[in-house]
């Protein structure tokens, strides 16, 4: 039966079910437009894939379509991984000559100079409309290289019923010490998530254990101990004490049994699933996942609860950030229209029609809007999830940093991150060997 | 003169040469300059920058990469020997069959119908821990420990080499039910004239007679084996902490996702050693074999 429920909550998640509103073609929340008359123009794309993208592109595309008379040709759709490849593929082949492709703040510098600064490109009123951290966040070498169309960082879901239980009350301050509510620092996940544990039913809580998702934990696990990932001359500084403790939380939670055992193996999808199968009792996630999290295919629906990401023991929150873009390539023949393109992905009405899943929008008055939406719609806990959201995006909020060498970087230290946790090397053994790597890494790039 | 030089045999066969130099020669000598370089796809000027021998000397001095090379020794060992056990014996009970051996053969066939990725993500949710059918159906019989087959040192490797068995036996089998079919009656039938076991038919008469096909079948699944990597990179990437990682996964992961093209390209050419190797021995062998049963 468990099995059956599983794949039940696996198979509806392929079919995500999103916002039932229809866009507003006439587009009245937007101060500036950028139609055009595109007649005879095919502009070819590269996107970002998957089931939490194709909503915004089914709906957009054949109205950008039918109002410019362009038309779009996707030449590829793939996960952002996967897309980051092909790209660096064309890079070396110099086969530039598509318009359009999805980006991502952290990938955006190893691209070099093969995006266009949209300043001039795009006008300044419309930029004016986003957000000036996350514009900010998009320059590289004091270039505007993309377009933010909904920002990430993560906070902490929790199952609600497990903390109004009185026998966990009882019992869990009997055993800590202190009361049982939702936590307010990450060693009180841990004690909380020890308690809650039992393998192989039910896991106090998750993480991400592979390739960038446990680099950018780690790095944000970091910043909330303390500790920094470089120093201001670029040379590594995570192997030190505040890097120590970092690691060791994910080592505690995993010799404790209280994350489930292939959590090593697991990424993004594999925690939003393992969650909504409600075998879980807290999951660090972004706002993408919430409507999903309380929605009928989920085995939590009604008994989910938001709040901030936790504090480390420097006093600061986890708050991991990015945000998804989209990029104009210099080759593109045509720019207005590829302007013209990426306005629509990212203008309010699109913004609006991810925000309704969760997504974080990058402009400030599409926050206001869609709390109001939530709110006048009764959704109290969409309105809350915006409203955590906010909050951790103004306060908490931080990128890795912006530099070509992230993904490099990455690789080199998540298998030594694994091998600590895994206990097939010290934590101080593993992390000396990733700082001692990327200090060779670092001086090769000419730092 | 014009006309004898065009009727000559190295015009006959130019248009061939051209063709493997594009294909083959070219991208071969191309790709091995660029190990001597620092060439990283996303600065192509970087083509340029040549750094002799150091990416060689890098590789090894990497304590990590000469652990790598030896799993992908111990994975193709396990990986060829476990294939043709098991494929000799499917292709021995196939070859017994006298009704329905044709649906049999296209049965077996399956599995290598299917993309090496179908086949990791097949596996990799069988293996998954929490909701895959292997630990559920355990819990079935009562078993209450999530075990974590893609996770845990030994059983991480032995779970890929599953799937990639499971994939590829049928090659060992078609192969060597081939060579069963081409083995002449008359002296088998005249050993058990003469009272031999049916083991003693197997070791004297059917073996030798298979053995030039056996070492075909191992020289081609060695070369395909050698650079495994749809399987392992969807089922675990070659993690975690390095655990399944063999040659084409750390290639691929430095070739691609770090866009160091000049490095991944001097991995490569030392994989390629090792299919080499292989390759010499196993045709080592067949040229063995086959002057043994006098061809």
């Amino acid at each position: 039966m468990k099995l059956v429920n599983k794949l039940l909550v696996l198979i509806s998640a392929i079919s995500f079910s999103f916002s039932a509103y229809a866009v507003d073609k006439s587009f009245p929340n937007d101060k500036v437009t950028m139609w055009g008359d595109f007649s005879g123009v095919t502009l070819q794309v590269k996107l970002i894939g998957g089931a939490p993208y194709e909503p915004l592109y089914q709906e957009m595309i054949p109205i950008w379509e039918e109002k410019t008379g362009g038309k779009v040709e996707i030449l590829s759709k793939k996960s952002h991984f996967e897309l980051d490849k092909e790209i660096k593929q064309d890079i070396a082949a110099g086969d530039l000559g598509w318009c359009v492709g999805s980006n991502h703040t952290s990938f955006a510098p190893q691209y070099g100079d093969i995006y266009a600064d949209l300043n001039g490109i795009v006008s300044a009123e419309y930029l004016a409309e986003f957000t000036p951290l996350i514009l900010e966040h998009s320059t590289y070498n004091n270039k505007l290289v993309q377009l933010p169309q909904h920002s990430d960082v993560s906070n902490l879901f929790y199952i609600k019923s497990l903390y109004e239980d009185n026998d966990n009350k009882k019992n869990f301050k009997s055993e800590y010490g202190y009361d049982l509510t939702p936590p307010e620092t990450w060693a009180q996940v841990k004690d909380q998530s020890i308690f809650f544990a039992d393998p192989p039913n039910f896991y106090g809580t998750q993480y991400v254990g592979k390739e960038e998702a446990i680099t950018g934990r780690f790095y944000e696990m970091l910043i909330a101990e303390g500790g920094s990932l470089f120093d201001d001359n670029w040379n590594p500084t995570f192997n030190d004490e505040a890097g120590q403790r970092a690691l060791q939380w994910f080592k505690d939670l995993y010799d404790a049994k209280a994350v489930p055992a292939g959590v090593m193996n697991y990424l993004w999808d594999e925690t939003g699933l393992g969650f909504a199968s409600g075998t879980v009792a807290m999951n660090l996630d972004w706002g993408g996942w919430a409507a999903f999290f309380n929605g009928a295919d989920s085995k939590i629906s009604g008994d989910v609860g938001v709040i901030r990401a936790p504090l480390g023991s420097g006093g600061k929150r986890t708050g991991w950030s990015g945000s998804h873009t989209y990029s104009i390539t210099n080759e593109c023949p045509n720019k207005e229209a590829a302007a013209s393109f990426i306005w629509i992905l990212t203008n309010h009405e699109a913004q609006m029609h991810e925000a309704r899943t969760g997504k974080l929008p990058t402009m400030p008055k599409v926050w206001d809007a869609i709390a109001k939406e939530m709110n006048d719609t009764g959704n109290v806990f969409m309105a809350e999830v915006f409203s955590t959201f906010k909050t951790s995006m103004a306060e908490d909020a931080v990128t890795p940093p912006l530099i070509p060498e992230w993904i490099p970087f990455s690789n080199i230290i998540f298998p030594e991150l694994q091998k600590a946790i895994l206990g097939d090397k010290s934590i101080k053994e593993a992390l000396d060997y990733a700082a001692k790597e990327t200090a060779y890494m670092m001086e090769d790039a000419g730092y | 003169m014009k006309f004898k030089f065009l009727k000559s045999p190295i015009m006959l066969i130019m248009p061939a040469i051209i063709a493997i130099s594009i294909v083959v020669i070219i991208p071969l000598i191309f790709s091995f300059y660029t190990s001597f370089t620092s060439y990283k796809l996303t600065r192509p000027d970087s083509l340029f920058n040549f750094v002799g021998l150091r990416n060689y000397e890098r590789i090894f001095s990497n304590s990590e990469w000469w652990w790598t090379y030896l799993r992908t020794i111990l994975f193709l060992t396990i990986a060829l020997n476990v294939e043709l056990l098991l494929g000799l014996g499917i292709a021995l009970l196939i070859n017994k069959i006298t009704w329905g051996q044709r649906t049999l053969r296209t049965i077996m066939m399956f599995p290598m119908m299917f993309s090496p990725i179908l086949v990791g993500f097949q596996w990799k949710y069988i293996f998954n821990d929490n909701i895959g059918l292997l630990n559920n159906f355990l819990y079935l019989f009562g078993y209450e420990s999530a075990i974590a087959w893609l996770i845990d040192q030994k059983l991480a490797m032995g779970s890929i080499l599953a799937a990639e068995i499971w994939a590829n036996t049928a090659i060992f089998s078609i192969l060597l039910l081939a060579g069963l079919m081409g083995i002449p009656k008359d002296p088998i039938e005249a050993a058990r004239v003469d009272g031999c076991s049916s083991w003693q038919v197997f070791k004297h008469i059917t073996l030798p007679f298979l053995m030039p096909f056996i070492f075909i079948a191992l020289t081609i699944r060695s070369l395909d084996v050698g650079r495994a990597y749809d399987i392992v990179h969807i089922m675990t990437g070659g993690g975690p902490a390095m655990r399944t990682e063999l040659t084409w996964t750390t290639i691929a992961r430095i070739g691609y996702k770090d866009a160091n093209m000049g490095m991944a390209n001097a991995m490569s050419y030392l994989s390629i050693i090792l299919s080499i190797a292989f390759t010499y021995y196993f045709f080592t062998k067949l040229k063995a074999s086959r002057q043994e049963l006098g061809q």
